[in-house]
């Protein structure tokens, strides 16, 4: 039997199915172009066969294509198309006036609600020349924080839920709901929109200076429980070890979670720190792992989960008051970057006249999405799809954008 | 006097009549939507979400909304599915997936529209290769607003969809 390996993607990265990943000036909204976008097969072979996924896929997952080359089980090539679900967002932008494009900003990924809302408002005070007082930037970090903490616990929740490990999901939806719902009572959403705005606040905050240390004591208490459990029980870890190795000759530049699990140790908190991360981050450093495999992901989530609790305990819970837009009609060109729960997040804005006269976004998982099939095609069966799936769990929200 | 629950809904007439509030806004649930009103396989569809929808309704299944008392279900195939839950501004690309999900339900089906965006396309309206409203596609019984919809919306909607009430705070189901 021959196998003939063509230039697939775990060969050359530009291969796997993303037409459009560079910052292109222009880019247009063509449905078909993802269509042509990996003609060839990456793997051919007699008894090699495609296993298509999605778009429409999994039980609660959002739209993207998956191909899988297989062997009997086993995994040989996967190409991504992508571009079921492009909402315009930079081009809707145009033009818009600060608080509109806020509000397209917060809703580029449900998730990362704060880290993008941040990243704008960084944008448009850098264009502005605007400083925020310190107690501004203390809250924004602490928002910040409460958002990569429910957004660690789903990912871990999923995780657990795709290795057959439903107590231990069950626990982590549980302790991510008490988190939700104390964003809900801090900023009046669960996913803490309408809080950040350039300049300062929108919508102004709760006072839960007498609650947040409680609430992060249960957090904690629960959280280290789920994961004293986990780390004792075999037949999840052995999922975990070896799935989805992103191999290491790869300059792949990866950012976040998954940046780190695999030897980076780039963190915008420390490399770049804004808001309040020069003091929340003295004495501390990033969380690191070099396997790079479904593990080394699940050991960097859970212990940037407790840096957050950690960072929060010394952040401290105050009201706000919300504040006027800025409207100061002058031009200008900002830049905004921030490390959303999935890593570095950077936002160009440029102003003209009080309104927004372009916008470039660039979010971690449009970075990340190229290691996925260089990972999945790496000596791993169908079986371990959707672990892999969930230890990297990427959104295709704003990858599409 | 101790009756049956369902002697005591019967007697109440329809639920969807009771229902005065909610985000949910029916349109017409077919009798038939009865048939699923205590085993309901759901299909979830994205159709261009910011994946905040998709995180609410990945709560249902966890032990603080735990949409299997209810006797619902998530099912990943359409030929098992009763009631199709889309979300997302209803990209143009996606058209065709939708069209070709609803086809493959078996009838009688339902469609729920959750989240703003599914309904009017919330601040994506008029986006590049944004349609924004499902209704233009597919028929929908049920629609469930919010930016993203709750889970206790979702589950509100959800049995509103199915003819049921939801239950009041603390009741069981």
């Amino acid at each position: 039997m021959e196998i003939e390996v063509g230039p697939g993607p775990y060969q050359r990265p530009s291969r796997c199915g993303f037409p459009s990943l560079r910052f292109a000036e222009e880019q247009e909204f063509a449905p078909e172009a993802f269509e042509s976008s990996n003609p060839d097969p990456a793997v051919t072979g007699e008894g090699m066969h495609v296993v298509p996924l999605g778009p429409v896929r999994a039980d609660v997952a959002e739209a993207m294509r998956y191909e899988m080359d297989v062997l009997g089980d086993e995994i040989h090539g996967l190409s991504l198309k992508r571009g079921y679900k492009p909402r315009g967002v930079e081009r809707l932008m145009r033009g818009a006036e600060v608080g509109r494009a806020l509000e397209i900003a917060e809703r580029v990924t449900g998730t990362s609600t704060v880290a993008h809302a941040l990243a704008f408002s960084l944008a448009v005070e850098d264009a502005l020349g605007l400083q925020v007082d310190e107690r501004t930037s203390l809250l924004r970090s602490a928002l910040a924080e409460l958002e990569r903490l429910h957004s660690h616990l789903g990912d871990l929740a999923s995780l657990a839920a795709s290795t057959g490990t439903v107590a231990a999901a069950a626990d982590l939806y549980r302790v991510r709901e008490s988190v939700l719902r104390f964003g809900r009572h801090w900023t009046g959403h669960r996913y803490l929109r309408g809080a950040i705005a350039p300049g300062g606040w929108r919508l102004g905050l709760a006072d839960v200076t007498s609650e947040i240390s409680n609430f992060l004591e249960d957090v904690e208490h629960q959280f280290l429980a789920v994961r004293r459990a986990l780390d004792h029980t075999n037949s999840f870890l052995d999922r975990l070890h070896g799935a989805g190795r992103i191999p290491a000759q790869q300059p792949l530049d990866l950012v976040g979670v998954v940046g780190r699990a695999s030897g980076s140790t780039e963190d915008v908190r420390w490399d770049r720190p804004y808001a309040w991360y020069p003091e929340l981050c003295a004495g501390r450093s990033p969380a690191g792992a070099a396997m790079g495999d479904a593990f080394g992901r699940y050991f960097v989530r859970c212990e940037e989960v407790q840096h957050s609790i950690a960072m929060l305990r010394r952040d401290g819970a105050a009201s706000a008051m919300p504040s006027e837009l800025p409207s100061i009609a002058i031009d200008g060109v900002g830049c905004g970057l921030v490390e959303a729960p999935r890593g570095r997040l950077f936002y160009r804005v440029e102003l003209s006249k009080g309104s927004i006269a372009t916008v470039r976004i660039r979010t971690p998982s449009s970075i990340n999405w190229v290691a996925v099939p260089l990972a999945v095609a790496n000596h791993n069966i169908l079986q371990d799809l959707p672990i892999i799936d969930a230890s990297f769990n990427l959104a295709v929200a704003s990858l599409d954008l | 006097m101790f009756y049956p629950r369902w002697i005591v809904n019967f007697a109440k007439g329809p639920s969807v009549l009771r229902r005065n509030t909610a985000p949910t806004q029916g349109r017409r649930i077919p009798p038939q939507a009865r048939l699923f009103s205590h085993s309901l396989a759901i299909r979830h569809l994205d159709a261009g979400s910011c994946n905040g929808c998709e995180s609410e309704i990945s709560l249902l299944s966890s032990p603080v909304y735990d949409l299997s008392r209810f006797g619902f279900s998530f099912t990943p195939s359409p030929r098992h599915a009763d009631l199709l839950l889309v979300t997302g501004v209803v990209t143009e690309a996606m058209v065709p997936m939708i069209r070709a999900t609803y086809d493959a339900m078996p009838a009688p089906k339902l469609v729920v529209a959750a989240g703003t965006c599914a309904i009017d396309g919330c601040v994506f309206r008029g986006a590049p290769g944004v349609i924004g409203d499902l209704e233009r596609i597919v028929p929908v019984d049920v629609r469930i607003s919010g930016c993203p919809p709750t889970p206790d919306d979702l589950l509100d909607g959800l049995l509103a969809a199915v003819g049921r009430q939801a239950p009041a705070a603390g009741d069981v189901g």
